[in-house]
């Protein structure tokens, strides 16, 4: 009796509920927390709220079909997933691509890109608190958006690749779009820079918070800019060209510690590359098709499974297909970043408080959607 | 291509020479398929860890005869995908992983809903994207609407 | 003309009582300007309009909000502590009334010239702490017990460096009556005499105002409205206008400490009445108030704690002394 008095019974452990309706859970994740304080002592996050079952209706739809289900896994880089299911549909089929497609594709892919960690510029300083670089990167996504929707009629669930190409040929206004967009964003780095990077304030809730080093991110699988601001140069459009990634001249921007100031400044540089990347495509944008002139509509892949990787917006993508030579796929399987990047904030919000577990949940970059599938 | 040999041959001699094919021009997007036992899973996977490898995706497959498991895995540099295929039958509980790869915690419990494949010793093998009362295993073949349930040697030969 | 309505009000109960009202008038009109002026501000920063569907530029659509919120069912949650909660929110506003009593508008525009003014307003001001720790107490939510929690913890601290500061300023005017310290600024104002006062005055305000970047009681993105979050209709609306109405009353005081209140610059009055100089400089610092608010990430807990205890109460101090040391040797 007098022992279990002494006992410091920790009683003064609760739990917190984050989500799954909370403003800092960009989509319907759930983290259970056990706070004593405002101290974190363990988060367990309950995901599968949005789960819609992709991967079996992936079974249950022909190749094609399946097509519209890719951009709506990760929203916000819907064109990127649409881009790496047409190459592993295509590459399994053997089928090849006019050049100016392949074009087309990338340029495309890195407007969708910059879009994605726009959003998440604007999320993470709000997440912050700071809520004007919100609408400042809103009013620059715009721009974007608008340009995707020219050619591919979406916003945000785009299924603009084809097997064989893209669904519309790209014309000068775009290009001359693209070209503007980009050095409208050039013109507002010093703009973020000035209210965001350099506020002392913002400094202080991102430096040494939420560290994901190397051997963290080695056991859970954490890609994407998350591990490459660990100081890993891990860019599956360096180790692995797909498309045309290997003719263009980027770097990989990686970062030393690991921390969201890190990841902060990885996705920043990031745009900057895709900005690169798209100027050095229209500049070689090639004339000619800008889909094969054979409309693939069901295509049947030789019996075997394959499996092609890809770099999203949030990391190592990938389709893992199982073909039984008939028009459906027998195994549809995705490969999402998300989930290794939210399975180790298991290990990395331990101690941290609840106003880190918010910075550190916004640093990460999840589409919850993506992980639920 | 040196250390991509290194672990390659590693395996080779781990699980039988027959067992691994190397695949050097990435035609089916892997560099090296190994097939494994349920006894070799763990040294294989281990040496895995230990050369540096992070564990990418676990997928499951339903066939009519016998479930199949790939265990993908991959290095940061140079590349080198190398996916381990273990054969378990129908009613076969498949060790943990997750003592090797932290990250296999919920890809097993993820397979465990889907497809029904238990995992011994894992601490908290429960749904993961399904509600925790669920009952049924959504991606087996006889569930819901289904296009072809073969056997495993209609695809593979 | 100010001296006549005032002469006629009398000095007596019937000036209270006329004050009272033009004080509820002023304050209830004020907080919904503000909240306008807020939106306007904040959409400009942000490259939008803000607010221009109801009435010129939008000028009336907090009234259609206060309108909708009047309107809003009162939902007490089912495990709520029934009469703190409802209480809670009318004892946020009632320290906000007082606090006008002693203001000075101009040189005879105070409702009470107390001799203890300052200490009055600073004594109230505490008051509504307790009714935030109360509202979230009451609330049996843990997100609101959370930011209740901040809010208490982050007022305590900040009320030492805000009264530390006011104190240098009472050193050199020997005296907490409101009109005898604007008027002792008529040359020079306070802020040129007391500087690093004048900014932990204005810092720890915005903090006991639990404004952005010192927000955390009511952080949105981490607590979803902190001690608010189980509030709805006018309930709401009183927490949101005793949020704007103290802003007010600490842009007024630090008008009056620091910037030479109902006075002009350096004894220059330029023509316009006391009232108009009092009220420019009161919108201006709100202005700055909003200003941060729209421009600033939030601190983190520790960090607003460490600021206080660590950087603001010893600088506080610091300057207190010298100020005594100063003080006495002229």
């Amino acid at each position: 009796m007098d022992e279990q008095l002494l006992e410091p019974v920790r009683e003064n452990i609760y739990q917190l509920n984050l989500g799954p309706q909370h403003p800092s859970t960009h989509g319907v994740l759930r983290v259970l927390l056990k706070l004593d304080g405002e101290y974190i002592v363990e988060a367990e996050p309950v995901i599968g709220y949005g789960h819609r079952g992709h991967e079996k209706m992936g079974e249950n739809h022909t190749y094609l079909q399946f097509m519209p289900n890719t951009s709506r896994m990760d929203y916000l880089s819907g064109l990127i997933y649409n881009h790496g299911y047409c190459l592993a549909v295509e590459k399994m089929c053997g089928i090849e691509v006019p050049e100016r497609a392949r074009y087309i594709r990338v340029i495309c892919a890195e407007l969708n890109r910059i879009s994605s960690h726009l959003l998440w510029f604007g999320t993470y300083v709000m997440d912050l608190g700071g809520f004007t670089p919100f609408l400042y990167c809103f009013d620059d996504r715009e721009q974007i958006l608008d340009l995707l929707d020219g050619v591919s009629g979406s916003r945000l669930t785009y299924s603009y690749c084809r097997f064989g190409g893209v669904n519309r040929d790209v014309d000068d206004a775009f290009v001359a779009g693209a070209r503007r967009f980009i050095a409208r964003l050039r013109s507002r780095w010093v703009d973020y820079h000035n209210l965001v990077t350099k506020n002392v304030i913002f400094i202080h809730r991102v430096r040494d918070v939420g560290i994901i080093d190397r051997d963290l991110a080695l056991r859970f699988g954490v890609t994407g800019p998350n591990l490459r601001a660990a100081g890993v140069a891990y860019d599956l459009r360096k180790i692995e060209p797909y498309e045309v990634y290997d003719r263009f001249d980027f770097e990989v921007p990686i970062g030393g510690k690991g921390d969201a100031q890190d990841r902060y400044h990885v996705r920043l540089a990031e745009m900057e590359q895709s900005c690169r990347i798209i100027e050095q495509a229209i500049e070689a944008l090639p004339a000619g098709r800008f889909r094969n002139e054979y409309r693939y509509q069901h295509v049947t892949p030789p019996k075997g499974d394959y499996y092609l990787g890809f770099e999203s917006a949030r990391g190592a993508t990938g389709y893992y297909l199982v073909s039984d030579g008939s028009r459906y796929p027998y195994r549809c399987h995705i490969r999402v970043p998300s989930f290794g990047n939210l399975q180790v904030l298991t290990e990395v919000l331990k101690g941290t408080m609840v106003a880190d577990a918010i910075s550190i949940l916004g640093s990460v970059d999840l589409v919850i959607p993506e992980i639920d599938r | 291509m040196a250390t991509n040999d290194a672990l390659i041959e590693q395996l080779r001699t781990l699980v039988g020479a027959p067992a691994v094919t190397a695949d050097l021009d990435f035609s089916r997007g892997i560099t090296a398929e190994v097939r494994v036992t349920l006894a070799q899973l763990w040294p294989a996977l281990e040496a895995c860890r230990d050369a540096g490898y992070f564990l990418e995706t676990i997928t499951g497959l339903d066939f009519v005869d016998t479930n199949e498991l790939v265990y993908q895995v991959n290095r940061y540099e140079p590349r080198c995908r190398i996916a381990l295929r273990l054969l378990c039958g129908k009613d076969q509980k498949v060790p943990t992983v997750s003592d090797i790869f932290s990250s296999a915690l919920w890809q097993e419990r993820e397979v465990w809903e889907f497809f029904g494949i238990r995992f011994t010793d894992h601490p908290d093998l429960k749904p993961l994207l399904l509600p925790e009362d669920t009952d049924f295993h959504p991606l087996q073949k006889d569930f819901g609407k289904v296009h072809a349930y073969r056997r495993r040697d209609e695809i593979y030969g | 003309m100010t001296e006549t309505v005032v002469a006629a009000a009398g000095s007596g109960w019937l000036r209270i009582i006329i004050g009272l009202i033009v004080v509820l008038l002023f304050s209830q009109l004020n907080a919904l300007f503000l909240v306008w002026l807020e939106r306007k501000v904040a959409g400009h920063i942000q490259l939008r309009p803000g607010p221009m569907e109801v009435g010129p530029h939008g000028i009336l659509q907090t009234i259609a909000d206060g309108i909708k919120l009047v309107g809003k069912e009162l939902i007490t949650p089912r495990s709520a502590d029934r009469i703190l909660f409802v209480i809670a929110p009318v004892l946020v506003f009632m320290p906000v009334l007082v606090a006008f009593l002693v203001l000075p508008f101009d040189q005879h525009l105070i409702i009470r010239d107390m001799n203890v003014g300052l200490l009055l307003i600073f004594a109230f001001s505490t008051f509504s702490v307790l009714a935030i720790l109360l509202g979230g107490w009451a609330s049996n939510n843990k997100y609101a017990l959370l930011g209740a929690i901040r809010s208490v913890a982050q007022n305590v601290a900040y009320e030492i460096p805000l009264l530390l500061s006011v104190m240098s300023v009472v050193l050199m005017t020997h005296s907490f009556r409101f009109s005898e310290i604007v008027a002792a600024q008529h040359r020079f104002w306070f802020i040129f005499l007391q500087p690093v006062a004048g900014l932990i005055f204005f810092i720890a305000a915005t903090a006991e105002t639990n404004r952005a970047p010192f927000d955390i009681p009511e952080a949105e993105s981490e607590l979803i409205a902190g001690f608010h979050t189980e509030y709805s209709g006018m309930r709401f609306g009183l927490f949101f206008l005793a949020e704007y109405t103290n802003m007010f009353i600490v842009s007024a005081v630090a008008a009056s400490l620091f910037f030479g209140g109902w006075q002009g610059p350096f004894g220059f009055s330029l023509g316009l009445p006391g009232l108009v100089w009092f009220l420019i400089k009161v919108y201006i610092l709100l202005f700055v108030l909003m200003w941060f608010r729209w421009t600033f990430p939030r601190v983190r807990f520790d960090q607003l704690m460490n600021f206080s205890w660590k950087v603001m109460i010893p600088l506080s101090l610091a300057n207190l002394l010298v100020t005594a040391v100063v003080v006495k040797l002229i």
